[in-house]
């Protein structure tokens, strides 16, 4: 379980020695109820069109996955093998829960499903990933998206 | 992950998110998060089970309708039918890797590579059954026989050709050897003679009891020997998972 003080060594001390921002502000944007939302999944599980370049490195950047995307047509190149990859191989919702995101637009628990998502890959130095946000943002507001949807590995 | 909410919500995009680790989200404040505790590597929980998932990603949701923040919310259930680790997996296969030839005519990495070369013949069958069976691979660029390829240049010091999309050796010892880990859980999901006790028996499995992980292992020996930064890295830290490199 990824609670760090049931976390077996070395682990622990490696993910709690990882060095985390801090901010002075509390930025917080409102919107519709979720259901007049239209929602995009952000990775950062190092994900990628399978055509698309691996993730090489900390620089921050990102790929794009079209909500038309499969299974089959995704995978991931994230930098640790620190983690569990076999819940992907198996089901790439418990990473990418696009097909979840389908099912509550199909029933509209929520508004609509964004044209297309987003990959980090999550080893990045955060402040590396701060100018690609920021291009990141306009792209999520051409698509209308007013509810990002934040997913770790 | 918290800090990109940070980022996205300065420049005015709604964001949610679920957070693994809680006390770097504890540090961070994101606008809204949701902690959630499952293992690393399944943020919604338990693959193949669509309910749990949906709750989760309801719960994480649900989140953009609150008041005010930062608001960091803790996810009620453990992951359904978690098991804790099993102790032995002494019942589950082991590809013999002998350093005693008695004809002594081939250096251990050849003989490693020899086993290696004999296991990967073993899993192929299975291999391709999964993938017919599920219509498709997580292996990305390294199809078994050319991380075999890769692997075994790269040990006995042969030239290595890469193709154009990967830039580097290093890059392509870290690609192939998780292409090398996802084919080999393939072939383990259809294979009669393995039964994984629980969610971390795959690893172990593949790095006290594979050739393969011996293999992998000797890499990254050789990756910490190299003048290369890129290399080194690998060797220090990309190869073989923290909790596995003294096996």
């Amino acid at each position: 379980m990824a609670r760090l003080n049931t976390m077996p060594e070395p682990m622990r001390s490696h993910l709690a020695g990882l060095p985390c921002p801090t901010f002075d502000t509390r930025p917080w944007v409102t919107g519709p109820p979720l259901s007049r939302r239209r929602v995009a999944i952000i990775s950062t599980a190092g994900l990628h069109r399978r055509e698309d370049r691996p993730f090489e490195g900390m620089t921050g950047d990102y790929r794009v996955i079209p909500d038309t995307c499969t299974a089959k047509d995704l995978v991931m190149t994230h930098i640790s093998t620190n983690f569990d990859r076999t819940g992907f191989v198996q089901d790439w919702n418990v990473v990418f829960p696009l097909d979840r995101l389908h099912e509550l637009a199909a029933d509209q628990t929520i508004g609509s499903v964004a044209e297309f998502h987003y990959s980090f890959m999550g080893a990045a130095d955060p402040g590396a990933m701060e100018q690609a946000a920021g291009r990141l943002a306009g792209l999520l507001k051409g698509d209308a998206v007013d509810a990002a949807l934040l997913v770790p590995v | 992950m918290g800090a990109l909410g940070h980022y996205l919500e300065t420049q005015g995009i709604p964001t949610t998110q679920i957070s693994l680790i809680r006390e770097h989200t504890e540090t961070i404040q994101p606008p809204r998060a949701l902690w959630v505790p499952f293992a690393l590597g399944r943020p919604l929980g338990r693959p193949g089970d669509p309910v749990f998932q949906t709750r989760v990603i309801l719960t994480a949701l649900a989140l953009v309708e609150a008041e005010n923040g930062p608001v960091l919310e803790d996810f009620p259930d453990d992951a359904p039918d978690v098991s804790e680790p099993a102790e032995d997996i002494a019942d589950l296969p082991a590809c013999p890797v002998s350093f005693a030839r008695p004809d002594g005519q081939k250096t251990e990495t050849e003989q490693l590579l020899e086993a290696f070369r004999q296991e990967l013949a073993d899993c192929r069958s299975w291999y391709d059954m999964a993938t017919a069976k599920r219509g498709f691979s997580s292996v990305a660029y390294f199809p078994l026989q050319a991380a075999f390829q890769l692997f075994h240049d790269f040990l006995l010091d042969k030239p290595i050709s890469l193709d154009d999309n990967i830039a580097s050796t290093a890059l392509a010892l870290r690609l192939a050897a998780q292409d090398l880990k996802a084919a080999y859980f393939e072939s383990v999901m259809v294979r009669p003679d393995v039964t994984l006790p629980d969610d971390t028996a795959f690893t172990r499995w593949f790095w006290q009891k594979t050739a393969a992980g011996e293999v992998l292992r000797a890499v990254r020996d050789k990756c910490r020997a190299s003048d290369d930064p890129a290399l080194k890295l690998n060797g220090k830290l990309l190869l073989v998972p923290m909790d596995q490199a003294s096996s």
